[in-house]
């Protein structure tokens, strides 16, 4: 909305437009491209048994989040972020409840009892389990 | 019966008059990361779907997870969705000091770079399609499928938008409603990136592993 | 990757043919000539009066939040009153269908329903109840109270805020279209698997359901954004966060919870349509389906959902208490500290919706805990209002009646909900009436402070007040309904009746079904009083007009501003120096101070655009319910046009020049919300785009 009384400054001087810098994109980018890779090479090495390398590339990805978050989103308390940043962490708890706890009840269901057998499904434990 | 106490000394003014500092791009921006946290629960909801249906039950005898994913050929659409976000990133780059040239560029490389992404998608999604492995196989597979194809309708999405803002951008400038858009836009593309690391290591890895 | 279709399918009709509207069901036939002549007494005085333009450019293209929390509530007041009918409906069925010699009419063996009818009648009234009743009256009121208290001009994205309304208004109408054409769900309002899935439930009546449902949910997640937005930037100078009045931080809190929790409802239900269109297998029996996941992701949105609806009505008993007991509320930092305990706990409880589903005692006992937790901040909030309300002068005006029978509500639906916190209790009564009661307790108190907050605020936004008299009649027999019915149906829970059964085997809960309908009879009488409150007040509403403080002894903000409300809200923005501004400045006799000077200021243009989206997306809706793939594909490429589209004429809004304002402002009756044939010429002539 345009308003003639009162000219609006340049929105190119707007702190998130000057925010942008060439520096946090290109190493986020490399970072991620990079620990991407690393998970790439545990996993396709299969010398690792599979829970450790599921907890490593799970570790890798939970840092990658959190760098994105700080190099390409950037991420700070600055008054123009601090909603932005506030707001994720608040709804980072959301993922872990909503996920974890998911997870954790059909775990807790229990060896599947009553399903029939079909051909070519044996019953077999979960990587959970 | 007020809890409040007589003021001392003269009254400050009742009225405010002048500016506010509504700051029409602050809002905006504040207003679209908000819906992208509502976006990130989309995915979360999906991906605990996925946990539950990614059991080897679930394959109901068809193709298992790590008959499908081939994460050697994804990380090829690692590089190719990474690449276009470092491309748009740098667009805005070029936004701070007004270089129209280079944001359209950056613009149009950051298209070419998804469409390859999504292309390289559709031709993983077709050959999975001719050996059977189709969503209505099982419910692994309808799990499976949700999860990427949600993230490449996002990244369609994004492509769309960028086309539309690029002969906005050529007629108008940067003028507020723009600026606005391509802030938005950055991070909506940056938010692909980070959903991509989920479904790269959570599905395509994970899935590998098993 | 299609999917088995039971009956005809063409491309021009998809699933609709003739047979789809039930022609020969009587009932049917007396809810359509009751619609349609209600329809007309509405559409045909507007015609009379050549009112069409006015409706059109003032309130169907409004931007404006008033408007659109005044549209909400017609909304939600005509889903109340359709869902107050299926309930009729269900409780006379069950008081007639009690045992085997129980007399049958119409089609039924028993009672007047069919058992299919009867199903879809407490899905209908579950669905209407909480999504297109509940839910579009607390977002109205918010609409309406929350930019007036934080001295706000309009929501931070008013074109937005109108296409939310629009969206959800698409939503109810397909819920209303199912009535005539088609059938609705007959799965419950909560659509378990699987017999949601295609093969149990072939007809539309679930796709309209899950359409309607979807569609409303994406205008209350924008409208969550919305809220969220203004109230972190939109606040007048000098309103610091510790000075926000309570129902705003109700509100935030409320949409936070619209934020964060409405996508998993949204992922839950697309994934069930994606069995339903596509074939494929997430809450399938059988094919690596797991049933068990649609409970999950349901109820992960369910339980927050029902703090996303009680929130806000804690915020209006914290604003209707303090201004008729005369004192600040009690407790302020606790209750704002109890409110967002509450929104956060909130998203760790849901498996108390199936603790009977076998999870096992470690994950129950989880569950059973957290639910109890809850239980103490909403105590904390229970105390902070009698201790308001102690030592107090209290006037028992009609809003205040309404939030003490809430209070008393809240005790006992309160009380019985942490009895079913508890497992072992909750597996004897699960899926018994015992529940049903518990929450109608819980539904009904929001009921009780939606009218509260009606009648309280009713004269700041129109200008006169509602009868008190005749209030009064409404509360009591509502009161009196609400006591006999569920008091008597929380006896029946603990014989053992089951929910959702149009037979009842065991003749012994005879006495108790007839009580239940005596209780009905009141409710009658209540919608009875309730239409005659409106007319008296609209008739004698020249008698009641009122000025911008007509309660005396309110506190907030919102009361600084004119009755009605002018469209720009205040004419210059106030200056907030205290928490209870108004109560502040009267203490201070300093509320009577108007602005000396004006200034220019600047309004967003109506729009079009909102009320296109949503005839596309009813368009959207209904075509994907009969699978009619050209109007659904059609509507939805229209919407993203129409977004494109509009994207490339931003809207350059108009400016109100100090003169202009000075006018208005003067004048003796202020150009407010329903009197728009005051507004200067050049603004009534803008273009709309």
């Amino acid at each position: 909305m345009t308003d003639p009384h009162h000219p609006e400054p340049d929105p190119l001087r707007h702190a998130e437009v000057q925010q942008a810098g060439t520096f946090g994109y290109v190493s986020g980018t490399i970072l991620t491209i990079a620990l991407l890779g690393v998970a790439l090479l545990i996993t396709e090495q299969k010398s690792m048994q599979p829970t450790p390398v599921l907890v490593t590339i799970s570790g890798l990805s939970i840092f990658l989040l959190v760098a994105q978050a700080m190099l390409f989103f950037g991420l700070d308390v600055s008054r123009y972020n601090i909603w932005k940043s506030v707001s994720l962490i608040l709804t980072v708890p959301l993922f872990i409840l909503s996920i974890g706890l998911t997870v954790w009840m059909f775990h807790a269901l229990g060896p599947v009892m009553a399903m029939p057998e079909m051909p070519g499904m044996p019953l077999q434990p979960t990587v959970l389990q | 019966m007020d809890a409040h106490a007589k003021h001392e000394g003269p009254l400050p003014p009742m009225w405010h008059y002048g500016e506010t500092e509504h700051d029409p791009i602050s809002t905006k921006t504040l207003g679209f990361w908000l819906y992208m946290l509502s976006d990130a629960l989309i995915f979360a909801g999906l991906f605990a779907a996925y946990g539950v249906l990614a059991q080897p039950m679930d394959a109901a005898g068809g193709p298992t997870i790590a008959q499908i994913v081939h994460p050697i050929a994804a990380f090829w659409q690692t590089l190719a969705v990474l690449s276009s976000v470092l491309a748009y990133s740098l667009a805005t780059v070029a936004l701070k000091t007004g270089n129209r040239g280079g944001v359209l560029l950056g613009i149009i490389a950051a298209i070419v770079l998804g469409v390859v992404f999504i292309g390289l998608e559709f031709s993983d999604f077709a050959t999975l399609f001719s050996i059977g492995a189709t969503p209505d196989r099982s419910g692994l597979l309808s799990a499976f499928y949700i999860i990427v194809a949600t993230h490449g309708l996002h990244m369609m999405f994004g492509i769309l938008w960028m086309l539309v803002l690029i002969p906005q951008i050529i007629r108008s400038g940067f003028n507020t409603a723009i600026v606005a858009r391509l802030l938005n836009l950055r991070l909506f593309w940056q938010f692909q990136a980070s959903v991509w690391v989920c479904v790269y290591v959570f599905v395509y890895l994970r899935g590998a592993i098993q | 990757m299609f999917v088995q279709l039971q009956g005809a399918w063409s491309p021009l009709f998809g699933r609709l043919t003739l047979d789809s509207i039930p022609y020969n069901n009587p009932i049917i036939i007396f809810a359509f000539a009751f619609s349609a002549i209600a329809g007309l007494a509405v559409v045909v005085p507007v015609i009379y009066f050549k009112k069409i333009g006015y409706i059109f450019r003032e309130w169907i293209c409004s931007v404006d939040h008033k408007k659109i929390g005044v549209m909400y509530i017609i909304l939600g007041l005509v889903m109340l009153f359709r869902g107050f009918v299926d309930g009729f409906m269900i409780r006379t069925q069950q008081v007639m269908a009690d045992g085997p010699s129980s007399p049958g009419v119409l089609e039924a063996q028993h009672g007047y329903l069919p058992p299919s009818h009867f199903d879809q009648i407490y899905s209908s009234h579950g669905t209407l109840m909480i999504i297109f009743a509940a839910t579009p009256l607390l977002t109205g009121l918010g609409n309406i109270i929350v930019p007036l208290q934080i001295g706000a001009r309009d929501m931070a994205f008013p074109r937005m805020n109108a296409i939310s309304l629009w969206l959800t208004v698409m939503g109810a109408m397909l819920v209303m279209a199912s009535l005539f054409i088609g059938d609705f769900s007959d799965a419950g309002w909560v659509g378990l698997t699987p017999l949601t899935e295609l093969p149990y439930s072939p007809s539309v009546g679930v796709d309209y359901w899950m359409w309607a449902i979807q569609i409303s949910s994406i205008g209350t997640t924008l409208n969550a954004i919305n809220i969220i937005t203004t109230i972190i930037g939109m606040r007048a100078p000098g309103m610091r966060w510790d000075r926000l009045p309570i129902f705003t931080w109700t509100t935030l809190s409320t949409s936070i919870i619209g934020l964060t929790a409405f996508p998993i409802l949204g992922v839950a239900l697309a994934l069930l349509g994606a069995d339903r269109y596509l074939g494929t297998h997430f809450y399938t029996a059988g094919m690596g389906g797991n049933l068990m996941l649609y409970t999950d992701l349901f109820w992960i949105w369910g339980h927050p959902e029902v703090y996303f609806l009680v929130l806000p009505a804690f915020g209006v008993l914290s604003e209707v208490i303090p201004t008729f007991s005369e004192k600040p509320l009690f407790g302020y930092i606790t209750m704002v500290a109890a409110t967002f305990a509450i929104a956060g706990i909130s998203w760790a409880v849901w498996l108390h919706h199936f603790f009977t589903m076998g999870a096992g005692p470690m994950v129950n006992t989880f569950f059973s805990v957290a639910t109890m937790i809850v239980g103490i901040p909403t105590g904390v909030k229970v105390f902070n209002w009698i201790l308001t309300m102690y030592r107090g002068r209290i006037t028992y005006t009609t809003p205040m009646l309404w939030s003490v029978g809430a209070l008393m509500l809240l005790l006992v639906g309160g009380l019985t909900g942490v009895m079913l916190a508890n497992p072992a209790i909750n597996y004897t009564v699960h899926n018994s009436v015992f529940v049903i009661a518990h929450f109608h307790c819980m539904v009904l108190l929001i009921a009780f402070t939606i009218f509260a907050a009606v009648i309280y605020w009713f004269p700041k936004v129109f200008g006169f007040k509602l009868d008190e008299h005749n209030g009064k009649r409404f509360f009591w027999t509502f009161c009196i309904g609400t006591s006999v019915v569920f008091t008597a149906m929380f006896a029946l829970g603990f014989e053992g009746e089951t929910r959702r059964l149009d037979y009842l085997y065991d003749t012994d809960w005879k006495p108790m079904l007839i009580i239940e309908e005596i209780g009905i009879g009141f409710y009658c009488l209540s919608v009875f009083y309730f239409f005659k409150m409106l007319f008296v007040s609209i008739r004698d509403r020249e008698k009641n007009r009122c000025g911008a403080d007509p309660w005396g002894t309110s506190r907030t903000l919102e009361w600084l501003t004119h009755s009605p409300v002018p469209f720009y809200n205040f004419a210059v923005t106030p200056q907030v120096h205290e928490l209870d501004e108004l109560a502040w400045r009267r203490a201070n006799n300093c509320e009577a101070i108007t602005p000396e000077t004006y200034e220019p200021i600047h309004m967003p243009k109506n729009s079009m655009v909102p009320i296109i989206i949503g005839i596309f997306a009813f368009g959207f809706g209904f075509g994907m319910v009969w699978r009619i793939w050209w109007m659904a594909g059609f509507s939805l490429l229209a919407i993203i046009a129409a977004v494109i589209i509009s994207s490339f004429t931003p809207d350059p809004g108009y400016t109100i020049t100090a003169e202009e304002m000075r006018k208005m402002e003067e004048r003796k009756e202020p150009p407010g919300i329903v009197v728009d044939s005051h507004v200067p010429r050049p603004m009534a002539e803008e273009r709309i785009v």
